[in-house]
């Protein structure tokens, strides 16, 4: 293969790069990828492994009857209701 | 000393809120706060407060307010925004308060916890939430009580269709952009070994193979991504107008049947990467113009709430809660303090102070009583009363706000557009040299005509010409609205630098529109302080105006018991075992005539202290005034006012004119002598009683506190309440002209030098190629400058 025949071999093996390319940028902005993007870049920073939040989560399952955001928008209620009279 | 650890805020005296994370002890500025971080630290969620950026909004949320997040359940209320999917709901949520990526972890992390909550996705940049749940396991009340948990307020809103529409857009010009960007990508490397000018000697075999897998490179931008420009210039042509699309549309098409028919039979030029090149600007800045209109529209409707109007109505069967827009004349219905009245009605029983600002603009609550009408809208401020409907919610005095206001937009006077004259002239001259050229070459080499004539309309495609416009109004108004102005509507640039008369709305606008104690007259042996303490008790549970204008003199150390409420009159109350009462003059001191607005504090001895209150101007008020007589703007306050106040201000201020107590149909009048006498006026405004002329005026820009309707018919928002960037916006909107002409005349030029050259068939591909791309990034740079403002 001489210098001049190696492009009959490279161009068809970059057009599956650009396919690729193509199919993967439809894929991304079809599932909503460049709505938000001031955000995702600081996501790593927040550790979901953090021993009180896992333990939170553990704890939920007992208060399905009750679930937490109820329980606490009734106590600020009083909190506020206390502070008032 | 350090503010409250939740929003920052400075603490106030006495308070004893605290809370200790971390073995540290943190002080909070209310109980609403220290609620709202205890939650997010019992959840586990404490990494909140490492990474966020800002601080997070004051937590005060009413209990009256988490009670009415009840109405929102109703069947009637959710068909308007809740969507059914499969056997979830689904909603869209405007949350305030959303400021960075710290909030958007901390609410997805937290909803996500709640039983029932089958998806929550946050998006802080458009600073909304997807929420999905299922209906059964728990009602949308609870999930929007647990925003409120952690100290956000979320509220279903209605996207605008509009904004369906551009969102659709924005993705498939993304699309379209991408495919073109990378086609070109690869079209402009195998393009450089085919310029035979450059790199002379090439193969001959392998300049064909280039040229065939430039051709298969370029069919879809060809076919995918230019496909907008085709439809509009055939939607032009439909319309006999001659718009830009049309020598682009041209351009492509022939140079690419032109390069194909030269691919097959081995002769001619080949413009493939020309027609890529093209179609990836060109959809550059149709994508960034695109992307800046639904960017407003969404902080539109993100501020124009969703708030559902529900009437307690009478039955026979005891009494039921329905929408209001179902109210019918004879109806009888329950209105509780501080609730909105639901209809124009009657009073049947009970008296009371009816806020109607909303209607009048007039920031003081006016006293009805019985058989007195009340009107849709306004709000019961003092105690409960029994209405009835006299007519339904489409004929109210509201609805007919409304209309004025859609009248006053149809027939808006407009500032013809710059851009849009000079294309025209643009586009027919050239369609006419490029077919003068084709003639004469015919007489002189008919074999190179077609060649000749394909060069001057790749050479001339109006690339940089299209970009001109978009790309400079699309850096402006981003430019604005990281100063606090908000563009709506895509004229306000183009005619903001013409504006040479300013029309004002008072309350609200150039005053605060809300009550202050402006000096305090002790007439009894007790220091100021106390006092204004005591008062501020008095007036603590109540959402009257005067009352919070006590507010900041709140001390925790007076306690009021067997709290009286007098409607019309004032309130009474026992304090440290002495009965206070707090009042008008006429219920306090019948005696004394009072010029201003004023109330008086009695205790069981006789009067204690006199407050005279005002409504303050805004601080800026003056300097804008000033800065605009400097820049010869003339001005005008234009005010359904008619107390004496109106004339204080417009004295105090220097203004031009003073037109006082005028209607919102006075109001619109006077705009119209305005233009007629040849004046461009820039109106601005607050309250609904504006939105007719909001939307009559040349321009108009909102207040950022002022009412939705208010909002949704000015043509810019000012997000931040501070009016001196109305001038700034001016001077802003006055470069982006600058600039736009500056594209003009740098694309035009560039055309003028590089007509003749083609004309005379001196350009070759490649020229063409670099022209036409270094005037594209130049006038895109020159845009770009107005971002550094």
């Amino acid at each position: 293969m001489n210098d001049v025949e190696i492009w009959y071999l490279m161009i068809p093996i970059a057009m599956v790069f650009v396919a690729i390319a193509i199919v993967v940028f439809f894929w991304s902005v079809k599932s909503d990828q460049f709505e938000d993007l001031d955000r995702h870049g600081s996501d790593i920073l927040f550790d979901d492994d953090d021993v009180a939040h896992q333990q939170a989560q553990r704890k939920d399952p007992l208060n399905l009857q009750q679930p937490g955001s109820h329980k606490q928008g009734d106590a600020k209620q009083k909190d506020q209701h206390d502070h008032s009279a | 000393m350090a503010g409250c650890f939740h929003c920052g805020e400075a603490l106030p005296t006495g308070s004893t809120h605290q809370l200790e994370m971390e073995g540290v002890t943190q002080p909070f500025c209310c109980p609403g706060c220290l609620a709202v971080a205890e939650t997010i630290i019992d959840c586990g969620l404490g990494s909140y407060y490492q990474h966020r950026s800002a601080p997070a909004p004051k937590a005060d949320t009413v209990p009256d307010e988490l009670k009415q997040l009840q109405h929102y359940d109703l069947a009637e209320i959710q068909q308007d925004f809740v969507s059914d999917k499969d056997n979830l709901k689904e909603v869209q949520l405007s949350i305030s308060g959303l400021s960075c990526a710290a909030c958007a972890w901390l609410i997805e992390r937290h909803l996500a916890r709640v039983p029932g909550v089958s998806l929550i996705q946050v998006n802080t940049t458009t600073e909304r939430a997807r929420l999905r749940w299922h209906d059964e396991q728990v009602p949308l009340s609870r999930l929007l009580a647990a925003f409120a948990d952690i100290g956000y307020q979320a509220r279903p809103f209605q996207p605008h269709q509009q904004e369906q529409v551009y969102n659709r857009e924005v993705k498939s010009y993304l699309l379209r952009m991408g495919v073109a960007g990378i086609a070109s990508m690869q079209v402009m490397m195998v393009a450089l070994a085919l310029y035979e000018d450059l790199f002379p000697g090439t193969d001959a075999d392998l300049v064909e193979y280039f040229r065939w897998i430039s051709l298969w490179l370029s069919i879809p931008v060809m076919a995918y991504s230019a496909l907008p420009f085709y439809r509009n210039a055939w939607r032009g042509l439909k319309n006999r107008a001659l718009n830009m699309d049309l020598p682009v549309s041209l351009a492509m098409v022939f140079a690419f049947v032109a390069s194909v028919y030269a691919t097959v039979t081995r002769t001619g030029d080949v413009y493939y990467e020309c027609v890529s090149m093209f179609a990836f600007l060109l959809l550059t800045g149709r994508f960034l113009e695109m992307r800046a209109k639904r960017r407003a529209s969404e902080t539109t409707a993100n501020l124009t709430l969703l708030v559902p109007m529900l009437a307690r109505v009478e039955t026979e069967d005891g009494e039921q809660e329905i929408a209001a827009k179902i109210l019918q004349p004879g109806q009888t219905v329950l209105v509780a303090p501080g609730s909105q009245i639901p209809a124009d009605a009657q009073i049947l029983d009970g008296s009371t102070s009816v806020d109607e600002s909303m209607l009048t603009g007039e920031h003081l609550p006016v006293t009805r009583h019985r058989g007195d009408t009340v009107f849709a809208g306004t709000t019961n401020m003092e105690s409960p009363l029994r209405l009835r409907v006299l007519r339904p919610l489409a004929d109210a005095r509201v609805s007919e706000i409304l209309r004025a206001q859609d009248d006053a937009l149809a027939e808006k006077p407009r500032v013809a557009i710059l851009a849009d004259q000079l294309s025209r002239y643009f586009v027919a001259a050239l369609l006419l040299v490029t077919l003068a050229t084709y003639l004469v070459w015919l007489q002189l080499d008919a074999d190179k005509a077609f060649w000749v004539m394909l060069s001057v309309l790749v050479a001339t495609c109006p690339c940089a010409l299209s970009l001109a416009t978009p790309t400079a109004l699309t850096v402006a108004t981003s430019r604005l609205s990281r100063s606090g102005v908000l563009v709506r509507r895509a004229h306000v640039l183009d005619t903001l630098p013409r504006v040479n008369r300013i029309v004002f709305d008072k309350t609200g606008t150039l005053t605060r529109g809300e009550v202050a104690v402006t000096s305090v007259t002790l007439l009894a042996e007790l220091s100021e302080p106390q006092i204004l303490s005591i008062a501020a008790a008095l007036e603590a549970q109540s959402e009257h105006p005067i009352a919070r204008a006590f507010r900041p003199y709140l001390d925790e150390q007076f306690q009021v018991s067997e709290r009286e409420n007098r409607v019309g009159r004032g309130v009474s109350g026992l304090v440290g075992g002495t009965r206070w009462r707090l009042g008008s003059g006429a219920w306090l001191a019948p005696d004394n005539q009072d010029a201003e607005l004023c109330v008086y504090l009695a205790n069981e001895q006789g009067l204690v202290a006199r407050f005279a209150l005002t409504d303050p101007l805004r601080e800026e008020a003056e300097a804008l005034i000033h800065d605009c007589r400097a820049r010869g703007i003339a001005t005008t306050i234009l005010t359904g006012d008619s107390s004496g106040q109106a004339e204080q201000v417009a004295e105090r201020l220097g203004v031009d004119t003073l037109i006082k107590h005028a209607s919102p149909d006075d109001k619109l009048a006077y705009l119209r002598r305005c233009d007629q006498a040849g004046d461009i006026c820039l109106m601005v405004g607050d309250g609904i009683n504006d939105a007719p002329v909001l939307a009559g005026a040349h321009v108009s820009f909102a207040m950022a506190g002022g009412t939705d309707i208010a909002k949704s018919s000015a043509d810019a928002i000012m997000l931040a309440d501070d009016l001196r960037h109305i001038l700034t916006a001016r001077h802003i909107s006055a470069r982006c002209r600058r600039v736009i002409k500056q594209n003009f005349s740098w694309a035009l030029g560039y055309n003028l030098v590089i007509l003749p050259l083609a004309a005379m068939g001196q350009v070759s591909p490649w020229l063409a190629m670099a022209g036409m791309s270094v005037s594209s990034l130049i006038v895109m740079t020159n845009s770009l400058r107005l971002s550094r403002l």
